[in-house]
Formats: structure tokens, C-alpha cells, sequence
């Protein structure tokens, strides 16, 4: 028996005036699965999010989500999350705010308390929300999607503006959902971050997937990690990596080298510099694997912009 | 932070219905009982009437200017008729789109549609729970300030009966009653502009806008409507029918501009939440960012404005007026054949006012030759009286008569008396012969 797709989109494409935000983009998410969306800003995936929470129609394409046709301006039952930073009423404490969107979702407002204590706010639940952090105003997004009982998750870079505790707590709640059986769909424009919590990854480029596969095949892929390199003599140093099938090294223009292999390689590297008398200054690394192949797959290094930024971004068109 | 909660994982998707227009409703409601501004135009509307009230009491001089304003010292029914004048300007528009032109924008604000419409309610259960919770905000605002300002006169002034505009006397009860009808068809344009409000902060997504619009749109027919007094146009604006209440208070009861307001009010409530709900239903809700100032759509919109009102001044100033010395006369007469029989009755005769005769002339100064009509400041009126205790009488008055057809009618003291009589019983009452108002009732 064939396993239904939690997403099974196929074609979508949506443009804002001559931007073409998504072009016949298509993925598919078995049940189950903890998937990245990672792109840099612009790829369009905040604009797929709005597409499969019903925000904005599709010009073009189909989209079925845990197993059924949705075509609808309303967010489908069983699908939770957020686009961008989650915002709420900011004259209304968490508590009331979590109330009021229960009772959109017709939700047990008994759940309220149980997600504010899942989410870490309990103690802050009485507080205007006015008042809170972006760090704070996630978890409240967080709980807030959890009230709906989501079957599929759809969360729009759910770490930003979180402390690194909280980056962690937020992964291990997700990978914890997934673990009872929800499917999960993160985006985020930094793939590190996703690793050893995604099963499955679909990079987006200017509207476009362009590379979609297991966590395992994309590190497989992956090109070496990159360095940088300052020795007593870059020259010569370059002269030795050249010697070496495993190690490439290159000038860099802001000064010493960029050097590019995996760890069993740069390490017996660096020993043969050693013994060719080059001292080594600093080494630093520049792209672990996986940002060498986001930059590979985009053109972009992590954490950047594309020069395409904008679709993400652009105000509503009637 | 763990994931321990229940999340029902192995059923099959069940298309949960969305909760629907009646949770948007609740959750609006509760909002609105949240934020200040709402809060704050009730309290408005609650304590606003009885600082009238006490305020007037303290003066000696009268709100001359208003219908019943004249009456504001000797009968408490005439506050919350004052506070209705008043409101019907620019009152009413306002205190509708404080809700109305908010209840959407402020979502764009605070950038939380996305919050909103990503749970379990189409787009639209969203639009009609905020519009019935907007329609639902201005009834209540006009029910507070019909009941305040009704409650204000009654407690300050008191309970004496009042005059109505046809001169005759109304008791409590049945004044009470009138005045209770009078907030409830200014309810009627009120729930208009409260549509229109809606329409602002939908289109615009500017609260600002949204709250401002409907308030600057009843401005404009406000002048609009002092600039002619011709029947096609005026029946048109959304304004005219905060003056269908007039009709309650003339004898017979006239309740033409009622049901012609009534019509009005229905077709620019359907207009304006069509128009606002097709707009909300295929917008794209593709970011936070809020839609700049953008020169070329502000001054298309000004063109188009100044285009409509433009078209709309011709009209009213080439619309027939209504206004012709023949209705002057017959209103007049009326109403003075009326006030006649109260002033006999407070200097004690029990003249009913059918014992008395009344034959007026009415003409403008300005017209040389040909017949007198539209309004203005410089209609006089000669009425020859003949009655019990009164013998045969000429009386002038001077009468500023406006586009809405409502006269104000001042006497010579000479003939009629001073502002204030002694009556029978030794106590000191206005003399309602020395100026009065009235109205005349449009086709």
C-alpha cells in the first residue's frame, strides 16, 4: 500500500506582479517526518507557508495536505503553526490571547494552561503581550499552534530570536511531536541548524526546489567543509595542497587561504606543513559541509541575502 | 519544554468545522471590551448627557439654535432631543467608526491576520463576526446614549411635558415614547455609517482612515445638504435620514422620510459590505509589511471625491426645492394655533386649540414678484388671530427657515409678550408665542 504524503504539493506558482515568488515549486513529506525548508531570504518559503496556511492563493498548481484536496482561504483542520514572527494582541496577556484563539478554533480552553506550561510561558502568563520579547512571542506561536492539535506543523523559522536554550528547547518539543507521530515542516535559512533534527530536506532557490532528499543523502553530498588558512608561507602552502588530491587550496583575496577538505584530510595537511617547516598561524573554519553545500545549491552563503529578497516580503496585493 | 501533549495522531483527518461566525463574534466582542478607545466613547456616551444636562441648568441662556432646544429649561424630553441633533451631524458617523473603521485595519496594525486567519474559521465567518460585532458596538452606543440622555433630563430637568413641534403638548409617557423612537430610527444611518466604516478600514488597512472616513463623508453631506433644499438629492445623502425623527413630533405623524431612509440606509449598508467583502475575500495576505503612502493612488482617490461631490453640489444646487410659501403657511398656522391653546392654558383659559383661527401669509423679502419659496433667513409671516380671550389679532413674525425644512419663528414682544409670562398659578413659564420651532416634512 502506497504511504499518503502529510504535504504532496505539485506545481504551485505565485507571483507578485512580475516577481515570481514560487515557480512550479512541488514537494512531498511522508507522514511523520521532521522536514527543512531552508533557502535564503527570498527563496520564497515564507510564501509557501502562506500558500499551504491558506493566506495567499496560488496562481497555479495543486496541493493536497494530510490526504486531502484544500483549495480553501481557510487553514485546514489538523495544520498548525506560524508565518514569520508570530504576533498577537498586544493589550491582551498570553493567557486571553490563547483563550480568544481556542475559542476561534472551538479548542478545550483547558488547553490553554497546558500548552503555556508546555511552551515555558506559564509564569508569564498573565502578562500583556505587548511587553514580550520576539524569544517569548515564539513560544506563545508555539503554543498557539499546539492548541489546534496539529497533526501537521508548519513553523516559519521558529528559532529566531531565541537564546540558545531556548533554540534547543524549541528543536527538542518539535523533534517530540514528531515522535508521536505529527509531521513537521521547518523553514529556515539556516541549515546547520536543522541538522541531526530534520529526516528530510528540500532546498528552495528563487522560487524553485532545487535539491529535495534525506538529511543522510544531503551530508553524503555535501562538499568538504571550507577553512581559513594563515601560515608563515601561504605560497608554499598552496604548493603542498596541490600535491594533495584530497585538500584544495586557494588565495584568498582578504589574505591567507581557503582551504577545502574533510577532517582526516586537513588534519594529516596540517601535518605536512609542519614538517615542511610552514608554521600554521590560525586556522578557522569558514562553511561546515552543509553550508558549503547550501552555498553550492544557492549561491549564497549562509545567513545572507539573495539578491532576490524580495518576495518573502512584499505587501499584500489585492 | 517537552512534547507530552495529546495530540490524537492516528485518526483520520476530520474536516473539523471552522467555529464559525459566532466565536469571531464572542472573541471580537471581547476584544473591543479590551481596548480603551471603545471603552472610553462609552463612558462618553454615559456620563457625556447628565455634564449636558447639569451644564444647561446652570445657564440662563438656552441652545436656541437646536429644535427643542428652546425647551431645555422647562421640559427634561428635550435633553436627549438636543443631545440626538446634535449627535446626528457628526456624532453618530464618529462614535460608529470607532469600532467599525478599526475592526479590520487594527488587524494590519498589529500584523496579526496571520494569527487570525490560520485557525479554524473561513474568511468568511471572520468578516461577518466583525462586522456584527461593529453593528452590534454602535446599537449599543446609540441604546447608552438614548437611555443616558433620556435618564440626564428626566433626573436634572424633570418629567414636564414638551412641546412638540406642531405646538401641541405631549405628556411624559408619550413623550418618552417618542423620544424612544427618535435614537431608534437615528440608529437606522447610524448602522449605515458603521457599514462604511467598514468599508475604510478593509480597503485602506488604516485605521486612521477607517475612523476618520465615515466622520469626513457625513461632514461633506452635511454641507452638501445646507446647500439646497431639493427633495432628490437630499434624500440621497446618508445624513438626511438622522432627521427622519422630525416626522414623530408633527401632527399628523409623518413617516415618509422614514421608509425613503430606511431605503437609503439599506442601499448604502449593502453596497459598502459587499464591496468590502469581496475586497477582504481575494485579498492576498502575503506579508506583514503595511502598504505605503502611495502619491498616485491618494490623489486618484481625491480625483474621484472631488468628482462625485463636485457632480453632487450641481445636483443640489439645480434640485427643485420643496420649500413653498403655501407649506410655510400651513405649518406655521399650525403649530401658532397650537402654542396659542398652551399659552391660553397657562394663563389659566381651557381653550382647546380648535376654538381659535388662524389665517397666515407668508412671503421672502427678497422676492419682488412671483412666488416665495426655498429657504433662508427672510421669510416673514403675517397671521391674523381670532379666538377667545385673544379678540382679533395681527401677529408678524420673522422666520429662518433651513434646507431641511425645521423654521425657527420669532415674534414681535409688542403683540405676543416678553420671553417669560407669569401663568395662572403665579410661577413663571416660557411665553411659547415669543419664538418657536417647527418643521415642515419633506414629500
Amino acid at each position: 500500500m502506497t504511504e499518503i504524503p502529510a504535504v504532496d504539493v505539485r506545481g504551485l506558482t505565485k507571483s507578485f506582479g512580475d516577481v515570481a515568488a514560487l515557480d512550479g515549486f512541488g514537494l512531498r513529506i511522508p507522514p511523520g517526518e521532521i522536514h527543512g525548508l531552508v533557502g535564503p531570504n527570498g527563496a520564497g518559503k515564507t510564501t509557501l507557508l502562506r500558500v499551504l496556511f491558506g493566506l495567499v492563493t496560488p496562481n497555479d498548481g495543486s496541493m493536497r495536505l494530510l490526504g486531502e484536496d484544500w483549495a480553501s482561504d481557510t487553514t485546514m483542520p489538523g495544520v498548525g503553526g506560524f508565518v514569520e514572527d508570530p504576533r498577537f494582541y498586544p493589550y491582551l496577556s498570553a493567557r486571553r490571547n490563547l483563550e480568544l484563539l481556542a475559542e476561534l478554533d472551538g479548542a478545550d480552553p483547558a488547553r490553554v494552561d497546558e500548552t503555556l506550561d508546555l511552551v515555558g510561558l506559564s509564569d508569564r502568563a498573565e502578562r500583556k503581550v505587548g511587553g514580550f520579547s520576539s524569544g517569548m512571542r515564539q513560544r506563545l506561536g508555539l503554543a498557539a499552534s499546539l492548541l489546534r492539535s496539529p497533526r501537521l506543523l508548519l513553523l516559519d523559522e521558529p528559532t529566531v530570536g531565541l537564546d540558545p536554550k531556548g533554540v534547543r528547547e524549541v528543536l527538542a518539543l518539535v523533534t517530540g511531536l514528531a515522535a508521536d507521530g505529527a509531521t513537521v515542516l521547518i523553514s529556515s535559512h539556516n541549515m546547520p541548524e536543522l541538522d541531526g533534527v530534520c529526516d528530510g530536506v528540500t532546498v528552495m532557490k528563487e522560487g524553485r526546489s532545487v535539491w529535495d532528499g534525506t538529511m543522510e543523502r544531503l551530508r553524503a553530498e555535501s562538499p568538504a567543509p571550507a577553512h581559513r588558512l594563515w601560515t608563515s608561507d601561504d605560497a608554499r602552502a598552496a604548493e603542498l595542497a596541490r600535491q594533495d588530491p584530497d585538500v584544495s587550496a586557494v588565495a584568498d583575496p582578504e589574505g591567507g587561504l581557503t582551504v577545502q577538505a574533510d577532517r582526516d584530510a586537513l588534519d594529516a595537511y596540517v601535518l605536512l606543513l609542519g614538517r615542511d617547516g610552514v608554521a600554521v598561524r590560525r586556522l578557522e573554519l569558514l562553511m561546515t559541509a552543509l553550508e558549503s553545500m547550501f552555498f553550492e545549491l544557492t549561491g549564497v552563503p549562509v545567513g545572507r541575502s539573495s539578491a532576490q529578497d524580495q518576495p518573502d516580503e512584499i505587501g499584500a496585493a489585492t | 519544554m517537552s512534547a507530552s501533549l495529546e495530540l490524537g495522531l492516528p485518526q483520520p483527518v476530520a474536516r473539523r468545522r471552522g467555529s464559525g461566525v459566532g466565536a469571531v463574534y464572542r472573541v471580537e466582542l471581547a476584544k473591543i471590551a479590551a481596548q480603551w478607545l471603545p471603552r472610553a466613547a462609552a463612558t462618553a456616551c454615559l456620563v457625556g448627557p447628565f455634564a449636558f444636562a447639569i451644564f444647561i441648568n446652570t445657564q440662563s441662556s438656552v441652545p436656541g439654535d437646536s429644535l427643542f432646544g428652546r425647551w431645555v429649561h422647562s421640559s427634561g424630553f428635550a435633553i436627549p432631543l438636543v443631545v440626538l441633533g446634535f449627535s446626528g451631524i457628526a456624532g453618530f458617523p464618529l462614535l460608529a467608526s470607532v469600532v467599525a473603521g478599526d475592526i479590520f485595519a487594527s488587524e494590519d496594525r498589529q500584523a496579526t491576520w496571520k494569527t487570525v486567519l490560520t485557525r479554524s474559521c473561513s474568511r468568511s465567518d471572520v468578516f461577518w463576526g466583525k462586522t456584527l460585532a461593529a453593528l452590534t458596538y454602535s446599537t449599543a452606543i446609540v441604546a447608552l446614549l438614548a437611555v443616558s440622555s433620556t435618564i440626564a433630563g428626566l433626573v436634572v430637568v424633570g418629567r414636564q411635558p414638551l412641546i412638540a413641534l406642531s405646538g401641541e403638548p405631549l405628556a411624559p409617557g408619550r413623550a418618552t415614547a417618542l423620544v424612544s423612537e427618535s435614537f431608534a430610527i437615528a440608529l437606522l444611518p447610524t448602522l449605515a455609517f458603521t457599514c462604511l466604516g467598514i468599508l475604510f478600514s478593509v480597503t485602506t488597512r488604516n485605521s486612521m482612515a477607517g475612523v476618520l472616513g465615515p466622520p469626513v463623508v457625513g461632514l461633506v453631506m452635511v454641507l452638501l445638504a445646507l446647500l439646497g433644499s431639493g427633495v432628490v438629492v437630499r434624500s440621497l445623502l446618508l445624513t438626511t435620514p438622522f432627521e427622519a425623527w422630525h416626522g414623530l413630533f408633527v401632527d399628523p405623524t409623518r413617516l415618509e422620510p422614514l421608509g425613503v431612509g430606511f431605503l437609503v440606509c439599506a442601499a448604502y449598508s449593502i453596497l459598502s459590505l459587499d464591496a468590502a467583502r469581496r475586497s477582504f475575500r481575494r485579498r492576498d495576505f502575503a506579508g506583514d509589511a503595511r502598504p505605503g503612502f502611495s502619491w498616485s493612488r491618494t490623489a486618484r482617490g481625491a480625483a474621484v471625491a472631488v468628482a462625485i461631490t463636485a457632480v453632487l453640489v450641481v445636483a443640489v444646487v439645480v434640485d427643485r426645492t420643496w420649500i413653498t410659501s403655501k407649506r410655510v403657511e400651513d405649518s406655521v398656522s399650525a403649530t401658532f394655533t397650537n402654542l396659542v391653546a398652551v399659552q391660553q392654558q397657562l394663563l389659566g383659559h381651557a381653550d382647546e386649540a380648535g376654538a381659535f383661527k388662524v389665517y397666515p401669509y407668508c412671503k421672502r423679502e427678497s422676492v419682488i414678484s412671483g412666488p416665495s419659496t426655498g429657504a433662508g433667513d427672510d421669510w416673514n409671516c403675517q397671521l391674523f388671530v381670532t379666538g377667545p380671550h385673544v379678540g382679533r389679532l395681527q401677529v408678524d413674525y420673522s422666520l429662518t427657515i433651513k434646507p431641511n425644512g425645521c423654521y425657527t419663528a420669532e415674534g414681535q414682544p409688542s403683540v405676543i409678550g416678553p420671553l417669560h409670562m407669569k401663568t395662572a398659578d403665579g410661577s413663571v413659564a416660557v411665553n411659547p408665542l415669543s419664538a418657536f420651532d417647527g418643521c415642515m416634512i419633506a414629500p
